[in-house]
């Protein structure tokens, strides 16, 4: 009985704690529409981006190839600016995700996953409508979409106007910030920020003039 | 009848072979190439060029073109600079490699064993002329009317998990490198085409500057 006890207060102060802790505690359910969110979705028909991040002290730039494909894919491809390839992520159509290539020295399996899922928030990819809900604060309205593990945030204003920023989220606090700017309905983005908030790694991307037609 | 598929075998393998590089024969006396070559190569101090890079996404079926200038001088100091579409600034000095993307400045050092330091060292060898002298690579020479084609194989692990080989296109003029062509292993591929090349001109010791 006593370890029973003194199991249950574990566990208890650990619900407490994980509740007090949580950041999005004080907000309050509110109802909202999802196709709030839909209208901000950023189009990425065939762009390049030059790109810089910091990672942990390192930096590493190039130019980030995004293209959504006939089969209804959107293709990745980071590479030097000599041309070296680096990575050539698809996000497969169900939410599907598959490593087309990458150097030995990025194939690093958590590497991957952090870069799978900061993508994905950007490309707005498993928004799954039967799991939406929408919390509220003073200023903003944080559309939720839970994924396998954390959520994922879209905070407009209440007003629905401007998409404020994109937050990943574990259960008690944001662990990646992410920001598109100049960005019309149909386009892709002039810039895009990614922010980690838990480890020192930012990326930032800047559109390159168009492309040539191919 | 196994002379026959032997005959065969010899016949496809031989079609195989030019056919790999159209237009370019297997060099009948590359040893008397690699002398001249190689002399060639030792009274180049110095070379600036115009360049333009076309980077093709195989499997996207897209290209990425991009255009700059290039300085080199012997003995390990590179310069490429790209103006369009993006300010890129990449020097080689002494082993040292400096790159500026937009306002970040970063410095790789002489220690490091960096494979993007391995990388860019072969732009210097290809322009150098060092290529033919690196134990990374197994090289062989294709050659037509006016070119050398100087083919790479990469023998170094590291190199092996990202090249399928590299070429190297020769003018038999003045044994100077015309094209730079990096097939990676994920069939995407890289071509720096070299224009209005200057051989031996002064290039002033502050453009291989790293701040």
């Amino acid at each position: 009985m006593r370890i029973f006890l003194i199991r249950f207060s574990i566990f208890l102060s650990g619900v407490v704690l994980n509740y007090s802790c949580s950041q999005y505690r004080h907000m309050q359910r509110v109802q909202s529409d999802e196709s709030c969110i839909q209208k901000f979705k950023p189009e990425f028909d065939r762009v390049v981006y030059r790109t810089s991040a910091d990672v942990v002290g390192k930096h590493i730039s190039g130019l980030l190839f995004i293209k959504f494909m006939p089969d209804s894919s959107t293709r990745i491809l980071f590479s030097s600016e000599t041309g070296l390839s680096y990575f050539d992520f698809g996000f497969l159509p169900d939410d599907e995700f598959k490593v087309f290539q990458v150097t030995p020295a990025m194939n690093k399996k958590s590497l991957i996953r952090t870069l799978r899922k900061d993508f994905e928030l950007i490309l707005f990819r498993n928004m799954d409508s039967s799991k939406y809900y929408s919390l509220s604060d003073t200023h903003f309205v944080y559309h939720a979409f839970p994924q396998s593990s954390g959520v994922n945030y879209y905070v407009t204003d209440s007003n629905c106007l401007q998409l404020v920023k994109m937050q990943r989220a574990s259960d008690k606090k944001p662990v990646m910030e992410a920001f598109i700017y100049g960005s019309l309905p149909g386009n892709s983005p002039d810039s895009i920020v990614i922010r980690h908030l838990n480890f020192n790694f930012t990326i930032f991307l800047k559109k390159v003039a168009p492309l040539a037609a191919q | 009848m196994i002379k026959i598929i032997c005959l065969y075998c010899l016949t496809c393998g031989f079609l195989f072979c030019q056919a790999q590089y159209p237009g370019y024969t297997l060099m009948n006396n590359p040893d008397n190439f690699k002398q001249s070559f190689a002399q060639a190569t030792s009274s180049t101090r110095t070379i600036q060029s115009d360049f333009s890079q076309e980077k093709s996404l195989t499997m996207l079926s897209e290209k990425i073109n991009s255009t700059g200038k290039f300085w080199y001088q012997k003995e390990d100091r590179l310069r490429m600079q790209y103006f369009q579409p993006y300010d890129y600034l990449m020097i080689l000095n002494a082993g040292k490699i400096y790159v500026k993307d937009g306002q970040k400045e970063s410095k790789i050092s002489a220690g490091s064993s960096n494979v993007f330091k391995q990388v860019n060292r072969i732009l210097i060898d290809c322009v150098s002329g060092g290529m033919l002298k690196n134990p990374d690579f197994h090289s062989q020479l294709w050659e037509n009317q006016g070119s050398v084609l100087v083919e790479l194989k990469p023998l170094a692990k590291n190199l092996k998990e990202l090249y399928k080989n590299i070429n190297i296109v020769l003018d038999k003029k003045d044994y100077s490198a015309t094209a730079i062509e990096m097939d990676e292993v994920s069939g995407n591929k890289t071509i720096i085409r070299f224009k209005n090349k200057e051989i031996n001109a002064h290039i002033p010791d502050t453009v291989f500057n790293i701040p």
